[in-house]
Order: C-alpha cells, then sequence, then structure tokens
C-alpha cells in the first residue's frame, strides 16, 4: 500500500516531464523534417551517441561535470528565493584563480598542487559570489543585475590574463600557458580520457543535496526561500541566508572552472564557459530547483549535447537544432505545470 | 401570525475543487423578519450568500423572489431586484468623504455638475428613519469602523432593498455600537425590510433574530424561531454530533473555574514607546506584566496597535523606549530570535505572512522555529523521523485537513493553515504565548482545543498573552484584560469586574472614572 502509493507517485511526478520531452521533440522534428532532413536518423544520433562507444560515454561524462555544477550554483541560491545568473564568471573567475596558482606553484608535488587548485578555483568563484552577496546584504541591490554584470567583468579579466604575462605566445587564440602538470587532475581512465573530475561533481552533487535536506542550515534556508519574512519572524536570519547561498553557489560555480582547467584544459582559454551558464539555468529551470532533480537532468541534457555534436558531424544538421530541443523542453515543462492546474 | 415568504433559495448546491461547500442547501426569508444565519467558520454562510448577491454562481439549485423565480448573475442584478449584501470587510474609497462613498456607482439625478443636494436630501431622510447618524462630509479613513460600517448600511439603503444581507457585521464594533446596529436593524424591519444576518456568535442572534437557520458542513441542520427553541438545541445544532459538549470549554455552562494566577510576573512590558510609521500605529508608553499562569488578554477595535505590541513583544519591531523583560531579565531589542531560543511561541495574526511556508512541507511549517532544538533537531542536523511522527500526531490531534506530512503548505485552506499555526505554538511549550487572533478562521471544534490547550498553559503555569478582536472570547478566556485604543493601554480589568460595556466605551476611547 504504502509503495504503491510511492510508486504512483512518482510516476505522477516523472510523467510530465515524458509528456514535454516527447513535444519537444516533436515539435523540432518539424522542423528538422521541413529542412529536409531525416528525423529519425537525426534523433537517433542525438540520443545514442553517448552509449553506442565508450568514447561517446566519456565526453558525455565530461559535459555532465560543468553543465551540474552550473546548474547547482543556480538552484543553490534558488532555494532560498534568490536568482544568481552569474555561473559563468564565477567559472571564468574560478579558471582564472586556479590557473595562476596552477603556473605559481607549478614545482609543488602533486598532493599539495591539485587540492591548492581545486582550492583556488573554489574562492575564487566564492568571491564572485560573495559580491552580489554582499551588495545585496548591505545596500540591498538586486542579485540578477550584479550577478550578470560581474560576468562581463569576468570576460574582461580573461582577456587580460590570456593576453598579458601568463599568454601562451604559441596559441593563435587567447590562451595561457599551460599549468604544471604536477596540478593536473588524476586519470580515471586513459582511453579514452577521462579525468576524475566526475567524482568530486558527484560528491558536490550528494553533499548539497544532504545539506539542504537533513541540516538544520538546509532547512532554514528552504524555509527563507518559502516566506521569508515569516522564517524571519520565527528568528531566521534571512539577510545571511541569502548572502551564504550566493557565495556557496559562487564556490561551486568556480569548481567548475578549476575541474576546466586542471582536468579538460590545463589552461584558461577565452571562450571556455561555452554555453555553460544558460544550460545551467535551462536545467535548473526543469528541475523546478529541485536540487534531486538536478543531476539526472544535467546528465540528459549532457547526452543531448554530445548527441548535437554528432549530429552535425555526421548528418549536416546545425547544433543550434539541440539548443532548440532544450529550450522547447524547458517550455513544455512550465506548461504542464499550467496544465496540471487546470485539471486539479 | 406568519408574514408571507420573500425569498426562497431551494436546493441549492456549490463546489470549489473538491470541497463541497454548500449541498443542496435551502433557504427562506419572510418579510419583515430578521434573520440569523448561524454557524461555524466554514460552514457555507457566506458562500451561501454570496451566491445570492450573485457573487458567486450556484452549481444547482434555484432563487424565488415573490414566489416568481429569478436568475442572478452578478452584483448588478441583485440590486436591481433589491438585494443588497454588506461585506465582513468594507469596499470604500479611504480618500473619499461619506458622501462620495455612499453615491459612488449609484445613478445621479444630473450628472452634469457637482451639486447633490437631492441625493444629500434622501440621505438625510434615510439617517433619521433608521437612526444611522454619519457626518456626510467626513472622510471614510478619519473614520472608525463603527462608521464605517454605517456608510456601508446608507449605500445599500440608498439604493432601495427588499432584502439586507449582513455578513458578520458585528466582529470590529465595541458592544455599544453592536447595540446600536440592532436598533436600527428592528426599524429597517418595522419598515418593511428583511434582513439576512451572518454571524457565529450565538447570543448575538439570539438577542437580534427573529428566526435562526443553522447550518453546518455546507448543510442545512435546522431553522427554527427563536422563541420555539432553546440555546442548547441551536449549540448542538452548530457543532454536531462529534462534538464533546460536557469538556467545551465555550459551551461550559457553570462559570469558568479558572485556578488564579500565581502573583509572579513572567512576562513584564514597560514603557513601550514606538516609532510613529506609515500605516502603523505608535504605541505610546505601554506596560503590563503577565503572570505565572495568567492569560492576559488586549482588547480594543482593529487596528488600534494590537500588531505592534505583539512585534514588540516578539522583539520583532524597534522601540524608541521601554524594555521586555523575562522572568527580570532584560530581553535585548530587537531581538527576532525568541522562538528560537524557546523562550516564546507566537501565534501573528497575518498568518499568511507572518508565520506559513506556502512552498514548503505541512512538516516544515510545523517546525518553524523549533527547528533547533530537541526532539526536531540537535542543532545541526534535523532528525526527520521524528518530525515526521510528530507531524502525524498534530495533524490528528488538531484536525489538520491534509494528506501528510509532506503535503506541500499551499495546498491547505485559510482554516487549516490557522490549525497549522495553532498545532506549532501550543507544541513549542514555551513559558510564554503571544496569540494575535488565535481562533481567527476556525471552526467551532477547533476553537474549543485552542481553549482547552490556553487552560492547560494555564495549569503548567505559563503565561499567556490573549491579543483578540473578540471581546466575547477575552471574557470567557482572561485572567485580566488591558484595552488598547490608539496605542494606548487605557486600563486594565480585572476578572470579575468584567463588563463588556465599559470595556466597550475604554475600546472606544473613553477612559475609566479612577
Amino acid at each position: 500500500m504504502k509503495k504503491s502509493n510511492a510508486v504512483f507517485s512518482i510516476a505522477r511526478a516523472v510523467l510530465p516531464y515524458l509528456l514535454a520531452v516527447l513535444a519537444a521533440f516533436a515539435a523540432a522534428g518539424v522542423f528538422i523534417a521541413l529542412m529536409g532532413f531525416d528525423v529519425f536518423k537525426a534523433y537517433g544520433t542525438i540520443l545514442f551517441t553517448s552509449f553506442r562507444t565508450p568514447n561517446g560515454f566519456v565526453q558525455t561524462l565530461l559535459k555532465f561535470v560543468p553543465l551540474v555544477l552550473q546548474a547547482l550554483a543556480f538552484t543553490i541560491p534558488l532555494t532560498a528565493g534568490k536568482f544568481n545568473i552569474g555561473g559563468e564568471g564565477q567559472l571564468l573567475v574560478g579558471a582564472t584563480a586556479a590557473t595562476v596558482v596552477g603556473i605559481v606553484f607549478a614545482n609543488l608535488p602533486p598532493v599539495l598542487l591539485i587540492p591548492l587548485v581545486l582550492l583556488a578555483g573554489v574562492l575564487g568563484g566564492a568571491l564572485w559570489g560573495l559580491i552580489p552577496g554582499w551588495l545585496l546584504y548591505r545596500f540591498g541591490i538586486n542579485e540578477i543585475l550584479t550577478t550578470v554584470l560581474l560576468n562581463f567583468v569576468s570576460f574582461n579579466l580573461v582577456n587580460y590574463v590570456c593576453t598579458g604575462p601568463l599568454r601562451d605566445p604559441g596559441a593563435g587564440h587567447p590562451t595561457t600557458l599551460a599549468i604544471g602538470e604536477n596540478g593536473w587532475l588524476p586519470m580515471l581512465v586513459n582511453n579514452p580520457p577521462l579525468h576524475s573530475g566526475i567524482l568530486l561533481a558527484i560528491l558536490v552533487v550528494a553533499v548539497v543535496y544532504y545539506v539542504i535536506t537533513r541540516t538544520v542550515s538546509g532547512y532554514e534556508l528552504v524555509a527563507t526561500g518559502a516566506n521569508p519574512r515569516a522564517a524571519g519572524v520565527f528568528g531566521i536570519n534571512t539577510r545571511w541566508m541569502f548572502i551564504a547561498s550566493l557565495v556557496i553557489a559562487g564556490g561551486v560555480g568556480g569548481l567548475s572552472g578549476a575541474l576546466e582547467v586542471a582536468g579538460a584544459q590545463h589552461r584558461l582559454i577565452e571562450g571556455m564557459q561555452h554555453n555553460f551558464l544558460v544550460l545551467g539555468l535551462i536545467i535548473g529551470l526543469i528541475a523546478k530547483g529541485n536540487n534531486l532533480a538536478v543531476p539526472f537532468v544535467a546528465f540528459f541534457i549532457s547526452v543531448l549535447e554530445v548527441g548535437a555534436s554528432a549530429m552535425q558531424r555526421t548528418l549536416m544538421i546545425p547544433v543550434e537544432m539541440v539548443f532548440i530541443v532544450e529550450a522547447l523542453i524547458l517550455v513544455f515543462v512550465l506548461l504542464s505545470d499550467l496544465v496540471q492546474k487546470r485539471v486539479s | 401570525m406568519n408574514a408571507p415568504i420573500l425569498l426562497h433559495m431551494r436546493g441549492v448546491s456549490k463546489a470549489f475543487g473538491s470541497t463541497q461547500a454548500l449541498d443542496d442547501v435551502s433557504f427562506e426569508l419572510r418579510q419583515r423578519e430578521i434573520h440569523g444565519l448561524l454557524g461555524g467558520n466554514g460552514a457555507g454562510k457566506t458562500t451561501l450568500m454570496n451566491i445570492l448577491f450573485g457573487l458567486y454562481r450556484a452549481d444547482a439549485g434555484e432563487i424565488f423572489l415573490n414566489d416568481q423565480p429569478v436568475h442572478i448573475t452578478g452584483p448588478k442584478d441583485a440590486i436591481t431586484h433589491r438585494i443588497n449584501m454588506v461585506h465582513q470587510h468594507f469596499l470604500q474609497v479611504g480618500s473619499f468623504t461619506v458622501l462620495e462613498n455612499i453615491l459612488i456607482g449609484a445613478p445621479r439625478k444630473n450628472r452634469w455638475n457637482n451639486r447633490y443636494d437631492a441625493e444629500v436630501q434622501k440621505i438625510q431622510s434615510l439617517q433619521e428613519r433608521f437612526g444611522l447618524q454619519v457626518p456626510l462630509d467626513a472622510l471614510i479613513e478619519d473614520l472608525p469602523m463603527g462608521m464605517r460600517q454605517k456608510v456601508e448600511i446608507l449605500k445599500a439603503l440608498y439604493r432601495g432593498v427588499q432584502v439586507l444581507i449582513l455578513d458578520e457585521p458585528t466582529t470590529n464594533l465595541t458592544p455599544q455600537e453592536v447595540d446600536a446596529l440592532f436598533q436600527s436593524l428592528r426599524v429597517m424591519v418595522q419598515e418593511g425590510l428583511s434582513v439576512v444576518f451572518i454571524t457565529h456568535k450565538l447570543r448575538e442572534v439570539m438577542s437580534v433574530c427573529d428566526r435562526i437557520t443553522v447550518l453546518r458542513n455546507g448543510k442545512n441542520v435546522l431553522t427554527l424561531d427563536r422563541q420555539e427553541a432553546s440555546e442548547d438545541a441551536f449549540v448542538r445544532a452548530m457543532v454536531g454530533e462529534g462534538m464533546d459538549l460536557s469538556r467545551s470549554v465555550i459551551f461550559a455552562h457553570a462559570g469558568q473555574d479558572l485556578p488564579a494566577p500565581a502573583p509572579v510576573p513572567l512576562l513584564r512590558v514597560e514603557g513601550i514607546v514606538t516609532a510613529p510609521a506609515e500605516g502603523s500605529v505608535a504605541l505610546k508608553g505601554i506596560s503590563f506584566d503577565v503572570r505565572e499562569g495568567e492569560i492576559f488578554g488586549i482588547a480594543g477595535v482593529a487596528g488600534n496597535g494590537q500588531r505592534e505590541l505583539a512585534e514588540v513583544v516578539m522583539g520583532l519591531l524597534p522601540v524608541q523606549s521601554g524594555q521586555v523583560f523575562l522572568r527580570d531579565q532584560t530581553l535585548p531589542h530587537p531581538d527576532s530570535r525568541r522562538v528560537l531560543k524557546g523562550d516564546f511561541a507566537y501565534i501573528p495574526e497575518d498568518r499568511l505572512h507572518d508565520g506559513f511556508l506556502p512552498r514548503a512541507s505541512v512538516a516544515h511549517n510545523l517546525i518553524l522555529g523549533l527547528h533547533r532544538r530537541p526532539p526536531y533537531s540537535n542543532g545541526r542536523v534535523i532528525d526527520w523521523s521524528t518530525v515526521f511522527s510528530r507531524a502525524r500526531e498534530l495533524i490528528g490531534q488538531y484536525n489538520i485537513k491534509t494528506s501528510g506530512p509532506e503535503d506541500m503548505g499551499g495546498n491547505l485552506s485559510g482554516g487549516n493553515i490557522q490549525r497549522v499555526m495553532v498545532a506549532r505554538a501550543f507544541s513549542a511549550t514555551a513559558p510564554v504565548l503571544v496569540a494575535h487572533n488565535p481562533t481567527r478562521g476556525l471552526d467551532i471544534p477547533s476553537m474549543d482545543l485552542v481553549y482547552q490547550k490556553m487552560l492547560e498553559r494555564k495549569r503548567q503555569g505559563q503565561a499567556t498573552l490573549l491579543i483578540s478582536e473578540d471581546l466575547d472570547e477575552l471574557m470567557l478566556m482572561c485572567d485580566r484584560i488591558g484595552v488598547l485604543y490608539k496605542g494606548e493601554l487605557l486600563g486594565i480589568v480585572e476578572r470579575g469586574q468584567f463588563e463588556k460595556y465599559t470595556i466597550g466605551q475604554m475600546m472606544s476611547g473613553i477612559r475609566p472614572q479612577a
């Protein structure tokens, strides 16, 4: 009785997602067909590239690491009712800090340098979360505004570092020198190459979930997001919750940058943030801010992203098609909320 | 001698979502009668009359006026049929004069100038006939609630009514104003009008109504002439068979057997002065104490500083001078952590804004403010299995209608939200409870449970500050009552000297003769 109830309620929660995904694929399929491509072949590529070859799966995991962290950088403050749109700024500042430390202390042994590089990334990102947090705490300035604007500051910071003293003169694109090899993350699998950042990302997911659902601080974060006035009346320091959630989110965003540097690129590259911020927002919104749902949605979006590149390579369908699919999924998920409200 | 039937509602049903608000309800109104519509909160009284006034559309049922079927699809139709309603919350423009508020939306004789001679004359004759004296050129926002209600009644009379519906008209009135209202109603029925009087207070219907219809859970229970029935019959009809009346506090026949409080002050408030601010009343030097085992009441018409006083005691509102003491310890001020520290429990007046988490579970709501202490947590990690089992107990004990502790708060109705507020506050077992309108929106068994819990606190030597707009509630429960008027405590009355007219005078600003 109890168990079937739980199964039923999970089914009820998942069903609108399935419908939304189907509807998004159907709608985008119309466009693909109109453009004169084979819809089923396209979708087959998108959905199964990740699972057909070891390389595809590793690519998916590598995509998953920054995406899940960017999504959490958005949903952690969202739990407290605040919007962090500064994930890419936090990623870039974290990556910059990690690169600088990785170059300056290149001669330290790995046991010291790897944690140091990662810590530098976390602190750099946390600083980029602290600034909007403090402006909100002290002056009540809207955090959406400040987090977005700080992204642009970070672009220029990266530009400066990549073209300044740490520039790699041999590269054709603004790029720094490589960090010391002692700072590279150890490999889990060498061929295809998979670095150990995935373990850290999963650890972060688990810790965030535990803290928010089990601890007193997590409870206060949820209460603050649910009704800041009532939370304040009953003794919770809501302004502190706002600032803390933004700083932690910044740290997570910074970690995503540090992992890109220490694991994937081994250097700071202008433009390395790709569209991780927007995808993170889409993941967070599709998950409706539920921190437990974030890793699953993030994995699904990673599959689509990897499939998209394969689709472009083999079928010549532009990758932007998948971006349309992702956005449509979000639209249909939001629509399903409305429909559910009407029905019940 | 029965007057002919003016209005007949037959087989009216109405559902809101999955809750059946009205189920096959019938209602008869005779000419020249005051008909009391009695029932607890959620009984469906207001819903039934909102259907008559055209604010809701019934799912089923017919309305007959003078034996002719009528279709009312909006308030405009109701007004054409000379049916009008005075709502619990007045619909008035604060910055307009009384005259402008009465005339708003009514047809004008000459709409091209600003002369209102004919209209003023008509209003003045209504005022004289029904004893509803209000200065026509005063601004609404300057008037006390009793006056504003007269404006609302005049507004209805001016449009011409044969059926006047009053929804809980005595809520914000002093006892003197209630008496005046009842006299006006008497004159109205003598002049040929019929009045529907919605209330949950038995004493009021017994004193003014000719006939009484009792609703419970959206169903007709009975309709009786006042002379035909005893008070007991109505009580039984209102609460149903499920409630144990012998343990009831509300319907206890003998006077309350309240144990006397110990003479030790537990909560002391001294010389509280707050800054005047837009939209709030400044407190002007308030001092009182609440002793061990005492229920101390604050009476007053709403908006005389009750909310500010509650927030000062809870440490939420900054003060200019004055202090709050707990057992002779000065409390730091302002300090919103009084609930967290375990010394205070709080039932806020504005439950939606100040006390409730709509986007969190019922369990989350039930532990708000208690979440840092045992049994719910060790200060770092929340023990959810204890929280859930305690939450299930509270849901059962306080009869909170929800699918379970994991249900979202936003799914609860107003009355159930209030039950959550109450369950949380009493489960805290704090030495001091500040309860602001704790029974608002509760049905009778739940109200009674609140009173029983307050008496339990009293027996355990805990202090309760009960701020209420319901004078009957205060006189039933309190050991002493302080009367608040425009931010001042005009006096404190001891139990045994409770007399509703003296308290009523103080509520309207008249100082007691010392």
